[in-house]
């Protein structure tokens, strides 16, 4: 466990450095509070339309989960290949789960943070700018977004290294890493303009579950918290088969040879 | 001490090894010679841990490192990848590495010290590796290998895109850690650099051992007068000399 935390602290330590990295996370998470900001003070707005605002911000925050870490996902993974940095570090006497699983921590840390940031900016736009939900932004709902979206972030934090360390390259890893972003934002824009599509299976499917779950929050409608457990429960599921699924190939003698 | 038997090893139609064997004792330095594609880095990425052979057999300091992390645990590899950490300094880049190794504290900082003293980079510790040339790059490189103070050292073509200065404090470092007691084995196709650190050569050519001894018992086998007619007249034998077992 403490090559684990080593790891974690390694990548944390050396990715806070990078302030560029940091800086476009940052904008990641920022975009969507600032664009409902700018949004609610205009005329369509005031004219009625703050509930389709309150369901845009459930697509800026998926995508919130999945960028907080995607930048130290590519440089723990694709990055340390490319720099040649790879090979001493499997010289170590670590297993490859371990490795994974310390950077996971890391990458993790920065999702979370990207998440916290982003329901931050938006609970300041939404009282400031006076679009609230109709039940307010009461804990039941917060409670909601965290067990929906806290694990979200976990998972998202495993599938980037899972797609970066199979990518041979930080230009093919960017790629891969830019299409799971694309995921949430366009099952996201789907289901603002097509709620009533939302069936109670569509709950335990990761990313899905997640944005069903905050529309019917912001909506003012009930959410079980069993639902919302077994969403958790799912994507925590995910999320470690990605983390096994990413050791093995670490494990693979082709990631080592390039 | 190393000990390596009859290694095999495919990567799938290509043969990379085909009968690798070789002795490395403590306090001496072992080269491999070899030409491009002799299976020298192989030979290393198997010793280090970072491969599996398909057959044969590997002793560490007398006992059998079947396994890659066994291998890893007690041999300290300096290969061809040597990549560092750039927002990290040299000190930090070597910490990481010994904090891989389960050093911890007082105990950390210590190993840390002596190797970077021993390679001679006390005056850059707390600089980061961004920017560092080709020499400090290879030398952080090396004190993170070392950092666990390992009995035996494995280095690939260590040298390369070193200039002469460079070159020259690296060889010096290697010879500090052997007079220390440290087996090391050296892969090199330049015959300069084995001539003058290698008390022991062993010639792989085509994956398999071809020679070994010291160099001028390989001169006289090979029946010539410098290592390099030496090399070119073992490597381009059919078969290998009668005194290296099947």
């Amino acid at each position: 466990m403490s090559s684990c935390l080593t790891v974690a602290a390694k990548e944390i330590r050396d990715h806070l450095r990078d302030t560029r990295s940091l800086g476009s996370a940052a904008m990641y998470t920022l975009m969507g509070p600032a664009v409902i900001m700018l949004v609610s003070q205009s005329a369509v707005a005031r004219g009625g339309g703050s509930r389709l605002l309150l369901s845009m911000m459930s697509v800026y925050t998926l995508v919130s989960a999945f960028a907080g870490g995607m930048h130290l996902a590519l440089d723990s993974t694709a990055g340390e290949r490319e720099r040649g940095s790879l090979v001493p570090l499997l010289l170590n006497p670590v297993s490859p789960l371990h490795l994974v699983t310390g950077k996971w921590i890391g990458v993790s840390a920065f999702a979370l943070a990207g998440l916290a940031l982003n329901l931050t900016a938006f609970t300041v736009v939404f009282e400031w700018g006076g679009v609230l939900p109709p039940g307010g932004l009461t804990r039941v709902f917060l409670l909601w977004i965290l067990c929906g979206l806290v694990p979200l972030a976990l998972f998202g934090a495993a599938l980037h290294l899972l797609a970066a360390t199979t990518s041979r390259t930080v230009k093919e890893a960017l790629t891969r890493l830019s299409i799971t972003m694309f995921v949430p934002m366009i099952v996201g824009m789907f289901l603002v303009f097509f709620p009533d599509w939302v069936g109670r299976w569509w709950f335990t499917m990761p990313v899905v579950g997640q944005q069903a779950m905050i529309g019917a929050g912001l909506r003012g409608e009930a959410v079980s918290v069993v639902q919302a457990g077994v969403l958790g429960l799912v994507t925590t599921a995910a999320g470690v088969a990605a983390l096994l699924a990413t050791a093995r190939a670490l494990d693979r003698d082709g990631i080592v040879a390039g | 001490m190393l000990e390596v038997r009859d290694l095999h090893m495919r990567f799938g139609k290509v043969t990379a090894l085909a009968g690798v064997s070789f002795e490395a004792a403590d306090g001496r330095v072992t080269g491999l010679l070899g030409e491009n594609g002799a299976g020298k880095t192989t030979t290393l990425n198997i010793l280090s841990g970072l491969h599996q052979p398909d057959r044969g057999d590997i002793r560490v300091d007398g006992h059998a490192a079947s396994a890659p992390m066994d291998r890893r645990r007690s041999i300290g590899a300096l290969l061809d990848q040597r990549g560092l950490y750039p927002r990290l300094t040299t000190r930090e880049n070597v910490a990481y590495f010994g904090s891989l190794r389960g050093l911890t504290g007082f105990e950390l900082e210590r190993q840390v010290d002596r190797a970077l003293a021993l390679v001679g980079l006390e005056t850059i510790g707390n600089r980061r590796t961004e920017g560092f040339s080709q020499g400090e790059r290879m030398k952080v490189a090396l004190a993170r290998a070392i950092v666990h103070s390992p009995r035996n050292l494995v280095l690939d073509e260590p040298t390369n895109g070193l200039d002469i200065p460079s070159a020259r404090s690296f060889k010096d470092s290697l010879r500090e850690m052997r007079d220390r007691g440290v087996c090391i084995v050296f892969s090199s196709h330049i015959l300069g650099d084995i001539a003058a650190l290698c008390d022991n050569v062993v010639i792989i050519s085509k994956g398999r051992t071809v020679a070994r001894g010291e160099p001028t018992a390989l001169c006289q086998q090979a029946g010539c007068a410098t290592l390099e007619e030496a090399f070119i007249r073992l490597t381009t034998r059919e078969e290998p000399l009668p005194c290296l077992p099947a």
